[in-house]
């Protein structure tokens, strides 16, 4: 059954790669969403089919394939990844629905679409090791590609940056692994938990600082993140929806399933400077997007702050943190990709995205009420205004992490506040006020009431509102996500005290 | 088993929902996907779906008379030890304010229908309003701190967007953007206090709080930053000091707006504070702050005010003004008083802003020095003007009359400098209010003021019913059950009220008002004015403190981010290019160092493996 979650997209992949001739770009954008709607269909036939009273990996499939090297084909799916699946293949669609106008090449980009979200699919399912590695690197080379070719005019800057730094935090992550199963004596690439039995506390923390630092550079936490500023103002909308909704969910969900999930008792023990890392990240992020001119990179710094969040609630690891968490990946998913797919609409609209030049967009006949309107509902749930999914989810990490970390999440919340503070001015510059999409040099000869932003297609905005919708529903009735997760991330928040339990029986 | 409870109990929790449906049922219009016949059908379904809650809350004042007091509650989220419900606590004074802000937004809405006739945004208007008194009529009803602290959020909001109303004008967008950061400042420290509460507490109904707090071990330090926290939303919600700054600049929305925020929104803010008052006993220092906010705004907001030349703003501050009353009260423990206050004000205050929208719409003009001269020309307007100025200050024996009375009674004993607060605070909105009527109604013509009808029916209506209400305010309150009635104060403390309202009666009638000279040619006088008018430069101090401070660290942070974080990596990458171009010239070609350097990395490799081993 979850074969197929990376049976369809590969094999779209493939199918739209030896097509013959060449089809119109529309037609070949057609076929690819073809190919995700299925994938969205299959995976809410797998959330049909999963149990969510179950903490357990659920629905696993196993092949053995290369037994030397430990390496298994083994597939399964819980609480925490059940969630990411579904954004992925929902923001997939959204992604490949907004490729509008791609002229060049249009069968290979597609195809890296689709190779993208499967290899997404694919590490979200992996339950081996290797298996989690061959498809985070899999993943990597499309994206590289995707901003390499069809990104904007500093793409080549952008895009190597981001390979480096990618590649740099694979090597790290395949290092800890080697690593792990070096020491342990056994090709075991299985996400059981390391004791401290078998490992001395010294091994586990340099194999989970190695992990950090890899995941840390994908979530991107600061000082590792200034690859995701240059990608996203340098990728195409589409691309960035895909980079910010899902790709650095691969790096928090990295951070829970394998730092904590692997080595619980090193991760309790860094836990405090995680959690003012976290704020420092949280504050970092914030502050920088404050003074941001360019709205795509206002959003991507808002990004690392968000993300720093997952990281708080990771250090403090209560079940109510760790809901907090998925509940965050989930919804800064939607948030972000909302927000990015807005910004693409100011984009080709008009043609900047420089908060000092773009005025009052929101202007009901000329301009992009609609847009606008979206756009208000959007920075709104981001600054974690309550009927949104913003909301609950920065109110469960909190929650669950001020009895842990009072300090760190009291400026977490600062964070939040800012959050309010950069979104607000994006708002104001850019969509209240009066119309104007060019530099004001002579504001009285320039007077430039004749700008008609030409209209947006009602049909172009479906995503955009269809992601408003969700994010709204996720507020309003979080009880659905909650019950899919709760079991899941209340097993793996007992971890460190099971493992502290087995340890002290060892001991006494 | 229990009888099942009456039907409109059962369903009260539909009231806060009409709002927000008003708010869905405007959104074709509001949008612009329906065209046809203009924006005025959202009008309707809106007022419609208003009329239809306070018609379900008189319904529910029925039943509960009969039953007593009920309690609805519903499972909202939970997780491990997290439990979050939406909670409503149906007893006789939450439905009261209920009805008073659900009627409130009945009467504003028709009033609107007449102010805004020739809005072409009408609907989104009303969309906006629909989305205000749900999260109102929800804020009143709520048990428990999450609930009231995720609707005020949503107030905040909808403040926010409704001040924002016409956001093409620049003046507006700096007053949303101040309106919406200034709360928003407020709301996260209660987020905090909430946070803290819901980690120490468990629970967030307030019952269970309450409960809490009788015996909780909490050290000083924490329980003082929890009660700082607690107040600061209301105090940013209630346009206390030093977060006021926002009311004064929201006037810059449609009036109809701030008809609602002046009278009912402040309710909203301060009935949380109301409910968190048993709290505070965690917090003797909250409870200074409380005092300290609640004197400076009170005093200043009455002083700012009359130093005023814009006709809204002149009430906007006294707005605040009263508020400080409010939180001396609650400072005080005195909540019967505070909630006679608060409704007494908000009736009064709503009509006051009705009437100085009627002049606004008819003259177009709200700076004090261009009218004149309305009072023969608008009966109705200047009518309701007198009839909400009495009601607002303690001379004639309207609603704020009894308040004051009580109040000062109650404190004298104790606190007599509270009940000079109470007093001069009387004295002054006399004063200010007697001035704007001396140069609106009074005085000369003006060439905007030559040709002044009354208004249209649809803001004469609510106007004329508001003010009938206000004038027969201590009936109203007479029956509303105050524990020591309304009257129970002595014949001394009834003329220290009226002796202070008469003060500032006559000094404001006697003072000179030159409109041609408003600032006046003394230096030292017209510096005190200055320092009034700009509200005490409060905005720069602002300008000059937070916000350069938090600029400033935000432009540090992105200098350190381009230049050492982006600098470095940067660096990293032109070196190992440099040095890649350095070693391709160094390459020896001899095979010996090749298998001598690939030994000894191997060598490393594995001792330093050996040593992770053991």
């Amino acid at each position: 059954m979850l074969t197929a979650l990376l049976l369809i997209p590969f094999l779209g992949a493939l199918a739209l790669v030896i097509w013959p001739g060449q089809p119109a770009p529309e037609t070949i954008r057609r076929g690819a969403i073809l190919v995700l709607g299925l994938q969205l269909l299959w995976s809410l036939r797998v959330l049909i089919g999963f149990d969510p009273g179950d903490g357990e990996m659920q629905m696993q499939e196993s092949i053995s394939w290369v037994q030397s090297l430990g390496l298994e084909y083994r597939l399964g799916v819980d609480g925490l990844s059940m969630p990411l699946l579904l954004v992925n293949a929902g923001l997939s669609l959204v992604s490949a629905f907004a490729s509008i106008g791609i002229s060049q090449k249009p069968k290979l980009y597609f195809a890296m679409l689709l190779v993208i979200s499967g290899a997404v699919n694919g590490a979200f399912l992996a339950n081996n090791l290797l298996l989690f590695f061959l498809f985070y690197e899999l993943e990597l080379i499309p994206l590289w590609l995707l901003i390499a070719v069809w990104g904007g005019k500093n793409r080549a800057y952008a895009a190597t940056k981001f390979l480096i730094f990618t590649a740099v935090s694979g090597v790290l992550i395949l290092g800890a692994f080697l690593g792990l199963a070096l020491v342990k004596g056994q090709v075991d690439f299985s996400l059981t938990p390391v004791m401290s039995g078998q490992l001395s506390m010294g091994a586990q923390l340099v194999l989970m600082g190695a992990l950090l630092i890899g995941f840390g550079i994908k979530v991107p936490l600061v000082p590792f993140h200034t690859w995701l500023p240059e990608a996203h103002t340098e990728a195409s909308t589409p691309v960035s929806v895909l980079l910010a909704g899902v790709l650095l969910k691969l790096g928090t969900y990295g951070l829970l399933r394998f730092c904590l999930g692997l080595f619980p008792e090193a991760w309790a023990r860094v836990a405090p400077w995680l959690a003012l890392w976290a704020a420092f990240s949280v504050l970092y992020g914030s502050l920088a997007a404050i003074v941001q001119r360019d709205m795509k990179r206002m959003v991507a710094y808002s990004s690392v702050g968000h993300m720093g969040y997952v990281l708080l609630a990771a250090a403090a690891a209560t079940p109510v943190a760790l809901l907090g968490a998925v509940f965050q990946m989930v919804s800064h998913g939607l948030i972000s990709a909302l927000l990015f797919l807005l910004v693409g609409v100011v984009y080709r609209k008009t043609g900047t995205r420089d908060l000092e030049v773009l005025r009052g967009l929101l202007n009901p006949e000329r301009g992009l009420p609609l847009t606008g309107s979206l756009m208000i509902v959007g920075v709104m749930a981001s600054a974690g205004l309550p009927g949104m999914a913003g909301f609950i989810s920065e109110f469960l990490v909190f929650r669950g992490s001020l009895a842990a970390y009072p300090l760190a999440t009291l400026l977490c919340m600062v964070g939040s506040g800012l959050t309010a503070v950069y979104f607000l001015l994006l708002v104001n510059r850019a969509f209240f006020g009066r119309l104007a999409v060019t530099p004001a040099t002579e504001p009285i000869a320039d007077a430039r009431l004749d700008i008609q932003l030409p209209a947006v297609n009602l049909r172009d905005q479906v995503p955009a509102m269809v992601l408003t919708s969700l994010v709204v529903a996720l507020g309003l009735v979080p009880a659905g996500l909650g019950r899919l997760s709760e079991s899941a991330t209340t097993a793996m928040s007992q971890l460190p005290a099971l493992v502290a339990a087995i340890a002290s029986a060892g001991v006494g | 088993m229990p009888p099942p409870l009456p039907l409109p109990i059962q369903l009260a929790w539909l009231i806060p929902i009409y709002g927000f449906s008003g708010m869905v049922l405007s959104l074709p219009w509001a949008t612009g996907w329906i065209k046809r016949n203009g924006p005025r059908p959202a009008a309707y379904l809106n007022l419609l779906v208003t009329l239809l809650a306070v018609l379900h809350g008189s319904w529910v004042i029925r039943e509960v008379i009969q039953i007593g007091p009920q309690h609805l509650d519903w499972n909202w989220f939970s997780a491990a030890d997290l439990n979050l419900r939406i909670g409503f606590d149906l007893s006789l004074t939450n439905l009261a304010v209920l009805e008073f802000v659900t009627f409130m937004s009945l009467l504003g809405q028709v009033f609107a229908l007449g102010y805004l006739d020739k809005d072409w945004s009408l609907a989104r208007f009303y969309a906006l309003v629909g989305f205000f008194e749900g999260a109102m009529a929800g804020v009143v009803l709520s048990s428990n701190l999450f609930v009231s602290y995720f609707l005020l959020e949503m107030l905040t909001l909808s403040t926010y967007l409704l001040v924002g109303f016409w956001y093409a004008q620049p003046l507006v967008v700096t007053a949303a953007r101040d309106a919406f950061l200034t709360k928003r400042v407020g709301d996260v420290l209660l987020l905090m206090g909430m946070v803290a509460l819901s980690a120490w507490a468990g629970s967030l109904e307030f019952t269970d709080l309450y409960a809490w707090v009788g015996n909780s071990q909490l050290p000083p330090l924490a329980g003082t930053l929890l009660g700082l926290g607690l107040i600061a939303g209301p105090m940013g919600k209630c346009a206390q000091f030093p977060m006021h700054l926002w009311l004064d600049e929201a006037m810059e929305g449609p009036n109809p707006a701030s008809i609602l925020r002046n009278s009912v929104v402040v309710t909203c803010g301060a009935l949380v504070l109301l409910r968190l008052m048993p709290l505070l006993t965690i917090s003797p220092l909250a409870v200074r702050v409380l005092l300290a906010v609640g004197t400076i705004s009170a005093l200043g907001g009455a002083l700012v005010a009359i130093a005023q030349v814009d006709l809204k703003r002149a009430f906007s501050y006294s707005t605040s003004s009263y508020l400080g009353l409010v939180f001396i009260a609650i400072a005080l423990q005195q909540p019967a008083i505070a909630l006679l206050l608060l409704f007494a004000h908000g009736l009064a205050k709503a009509l006051l802003f009705m009437s100085v929208g009627s002049v606004i719409a008819t003259t177009n003009c709200q700076d004090l020095t261009e009218l004149g001269g309305l009072g023969t020309r608008m009966p109705a307007t200047t009518m309701a003007y007198l009839v909400a100025g009495a009601g607002l200050i303690g001379v004639a024996p309207l609603g704020c009359f009894w308040c004051f009375g009580l109040m000062v009674e109650s404190l004298w004993a104790q606190h007599p400098l509270f009940a000079a607060v109470v007093l001069l605070t009387n004295g002054l909105t006399a004063f200010n209010l007697i001035r704007v009527y001396r140069q609106v109604f009074l005085d000369t013509r003006h060439p905007k003021t030559k040709r002044a009808p009354e208004v249209n029916w649809l803001m004469a209506l609510p106007m004329v019913s508001l003010t009938v209400l206000v004038a027969l305010m201590p009936w109203v309150m007479a029956r509303i059950d105050t524990v020591p009635g309304i009257a129970t104060f002595g014949p001394t403390t009834a003329i220290a009220v009226v002796g202070s309202g008469m003060a500032g009666l006559l000094a404001g009638a006697l003072v000179r008002l030159d409109k041609f000279w408003s600032r006046s040619v003394i230096k030292p006088l017209r510096m005190v004015q200055d320092l009034l008018a700009f509200d005490f430069y409060t905005d720069r101090i602002y300008r000059a403190t937070i916000v350069a401070f938090v600029a400033g660290l935000a432009r540090f942070t992105n200098g350190f981010d381009q230049v050492v974080v982006n600098g470095l990596v940067n660096r990293i990458g032109r070196f190992s290019l440099a040095s890649a171009e350095g070693l391709k010239l160094g390459v020896s070609g001899q095979m010996q160092t090749y298998v001598l350097t690939t030994l000894v990395a191997i060598v490393l490799l594995l001792t330093s493996l050996s040593w992770f081993h053991g």
